[in-house]
């Protein structure tokens, strides 16, 4: 027998076999020929979902969302997701609520005295731009593929625009399993750049709203570094401990947002354009458990986060899975709590002494630069289909969160403003409904 | 068709799930992505299905069997049916590339041993009687008629197991998108790998029946084993393996216990490592030579 022949031999007399026999088959049950749409649809699962958001008072929002996924014969997975939002309602302006009535411009005025674009709000009300309305598409791409057994590389990108804003980021990953797959190690670098179009422009930071002191886009870029360690413990735990780092650069303002000034008895003196540093840099460290036994598992994952604007946050969250009915049904409430302390420049308002002073320095009333803290409380139900119409392996989802948010951050209010509540918070609800084939 | 058995369907891990049956008397079973269970359990009934149908269709054992119906129509040409006359053909291409080391009709030469670990030997003159019996070139083979001479035997054993496991890979693969397993007693064909990491396949080791396992891990592709730590005779400390010489009668000598090979396909696969086992001691050399992974336990 000459040996090395023998493979080549033996490769083609096994092709011959099998492919006769696949024909015999064939011939004997004829099989509906593949489309095209099924070749393509080979190994594509779908994830969609549609949201709405409303906060108490405010916007509301509609997202509809749609996560394709392919997995291909070597192990390669594309995703691709598409997400859209719809928001409208009232937009708070930063301003302060006053006891006498408040013209604003909307973003495209041009006086605060004439024109179509002005809004007043009552005594005592939020000041917020009333016709707020913003569409945003993302489109988001991610390409997985095994670079050996042991190590994978992600590859994925994301472009997101809006009326006034659009948004492009590239990010990578590599991951190394170690130590007979119980130990990963992941390094993500990730890039982003985004550019502002505000409508009737980026406002000057810290200019005189009056003035209407604005000039075209502005951009702003980010880096992001991320190290994670993802260790099996036991066979029912899993732990994950992850670092990172991001730094961002650029026009870093909300472009809407203005802070009120007041005398000292709380007149409100006019505004001014809120002005944040023009660089960010982010450190964060997340630990996260997560634990199973029978039917159901549990996870506690646990961020801290601090910046160079000095802003510390911390985050706890607690969820539990619980499946029951043979594995097709499951119920997930979650509660997350966040607290955060406020950036260095924020302030609720400023003073006509402040103002005059601090002159070109930071500042910004955003609450979400402030100090607060907030509970997040969460429940999903999910009911996997298996029915004889094609939908095997579907699942029906509906997710129901409620977001409260209390300001921490509050300066006595000056006499005349006494009464009238100037920190609001926040409270929101979401709904999600979510078809997955 | 008509479901010829029983099967189970058991998680394996969180991601998939194992279809179980039994199938020409190995534990046979079908790993498959657990996220769509009911398509999960449709497919695997498809290979289960295929497996009995090949079974039932080749056995030696079951009087309305391709086989059986051969042996009855001995010393008289019959047509057969696409697929058995493929698997004739191929037998032969085996037969001619091995030299008549592979041979599907070296099956009479079991009724001269007893594999059953005890120290009974044939007589050598009972092995003299059975050999003129055995030798694929005696057969009247012109595609599709077949005349099997009187006295002879035909046996699909030693290829059906791996054929059935190609057959019913290739159901899936037509019908199924996600990644599978198909492990029909150790011999076995994967797509590609599972949503986590790699397939995790067990070989038993000789002597260690159905505890320590050797763990391979495989990607895609096929798997065979060939050698049985269960079957041999040991006759003055000389171990006599399973695996017959047709061209002697008698069992390899310094055969290994068993042979794993990965190639593309299980048949081939299959082939490789009964070829292997039967060079004996150069068992090894004829693996390196041809290019292949494999696994060699003595």
């Amino acid at each position: 027998m000459q040996l090395t022949r023998v493979r080549r031999q033996l490769m083609a007399a096994s092709c011959a076999l099998l492919g006769a026999g696949a024909q015999s088959q064939e011939a004997a049950a004829p099989q509906k020929e593949d489309s095209l749409l099924d070749r393509l649809l080979e190994g594509v699962s779908f994830d969609s979902a549609l949201a709405y958001y409303r906060e108490d008072g405010r916007i509301q929002a509609i997202e509809p969302v749609v996560n394709v996924s392919k997995t291909f014969a070597d192990g390669e997975v594309a995703t691709l997701n598409v997400t859209f939002d719809s928001l409208s309602g009232a937009s708070p302006n930063g301003a302060l609520p006053s006891n006498v009535p408040q013209t604003f411009a909307s973003p495209s005025g041009t006086s605060l005295t004439t024109g179509r674009h002005l809004y007043t709000i009552a005594p005592g009300r939020l000041p917020a731009d009333p016709n707020y309305q913003d569409d945003r598409i993302a489109v988001a791409g991610n390409w997985d593929l095994p670079l050996s057994r042991l190590t994978h590389l992600s590859l994925g990108s994301k472009v997101s625009g809006e009326d006034d804003f659009v948004s492009v980021s590239v990010n990578a990953s590599i991951a190394q399993d170690l130590n007979g797959k119980n130990t990963t190690v992941a390094l993500g670098l990730n890039n982003e750049f985004d550019l502002l179009r505000p409508i009737g422009g980026a406002p000057v930071p810290d200019s005189d709203y009056a003035a209407f002191n604005k000039n075209g886009s502005k951009t702003k870029n980010g880096t992001g570094v991320l190290l994670s360690l993802t260790q099996v413990m036991t066979r029912h735990w899993l732990s994950e401990f992850s670092l990172s780092w991001d730094r961002f650069h650029g026009y870093l303002n909300d472009p809407y947002k203005i802070t009120s000034v007041l005398d000292s008895a709380g007149n409100t003196g006019g505004y001014v354009y809120e002005s944040r540093p023009d660089e960010r840099t982010r450190k964060s460290a997340y630990f996260e458990n997560r634990a199973a036994w029978g039917q159901m598992s549990a996870g506690l994952s646990l961020r801290y986060m601090k910046d160079d604007w000095q802003i510390q946050s911390d985050t706890a969250q607690v969820h539990l899975h619980w499946s029951f009915a043979n594995r097709e049904r499951y119920l997930e409430p979650s509660v997350r709590w966040y607290r955060q302390t406020a950036a260095a420049f924020y302030t609720p308002w400023l003073t006509t002494e402040e103002r005059s002073s601090i002159g070109n320095g930071n500042q910004a009333s955003d609450s979400r630069l402030g100090a607060f803290h907030a509970f997040t409380y969460g429940v999903k139900y999910a009911h996997k289909l298996s029915d004889a119409a094609g939908l095997a392996g579907s699942e029906f989802s509906v997710r129901l969160e409620f977001y409260q948010q209390i300001q921490d951050h509050r300066l006595p209010a000056p006499e005349l403003l006494q009464g009238l509540d100037l920190y609001p918070g926040l409270r929101a609800i979401l709904a999600q409904f979510g078809w997955r084939f | 068709m008509a479901l010829l058995g029983a099967f189970s369907v058991e998680p394996r891990g969180s991601d998939l799930v194992a279809v179980c049956f039994t199938a020409m008397a190995s534990p046979c079973e079908v790993l498959l992505r657990a996220s769509q269970l009911k398509v999960a359990r449709e497919l695997g009934e498809c290979a289960a299905e295929e497996a009995w149908r090949i079974e039932q269709k080749f056995s030696r054992y079951l009087d309305d069997s391709v086989t059986s119906r051969i042996h009855a129509h001995r010393g008289a040409a019959i047509e057969l049916d696409e697929e058995t006359a493929s698997l004739i053909n191929f037998a032969e291409r085996c037969y001619t590339i091995s030299e008549g080391m592979f041979d599907i009709t070296s099956g009479i030469l079991r009724r001269a041993w007893t594999f059953d670990g005890s120290d009974r030997l044939p007589q050598a003159a009972l092995i003299e009687t059975l050999l003129p019996f055995v030798g694929f070139d005696k057969l009247k083979w012109r595609s599709p008629l077949l005349e099997l001479p009187i006295g002879m035997e035909l046996d699909f054993g030693g290829i059906g197991k791996e054929y059935a496991v190609d057959r019913a890979y290739d159901l899936l693969a037509r019908n199924s998108a996600g990644p599978f397993l198909v492990n029909f007693g150790g011999d076995l064909r994967a797509n590609a790998p599972p949503p986590r990491g790699r397939w995790q396949v067990g070989i038993e080791k000789p002597d260690r029946e159905g505890e320590a396992k050797m763990i391979l891990e495989l990607e895609r592709g096929a798997l065979a084993t060939s050698g049985d730590s269960r079957r041999f005779v040991l006759r003055d400390g000389v171990r006599y393996g399973h695996v017959l010489n047709p061209r002697t009668g008698w069992p390899v000598a310094h055969a290994p216990r068993s042979v794993t090979v990965a190639a593309s396909s299980c048949t081939e696969a299959g082939l490789l490592s009964t070829l292997a086992v039967l060079q004996g001691s150069r068992a090894r050399e004829f693996l390196s030579e041809q290019g292949v992974k494999y696994w060699v336990l003595d």
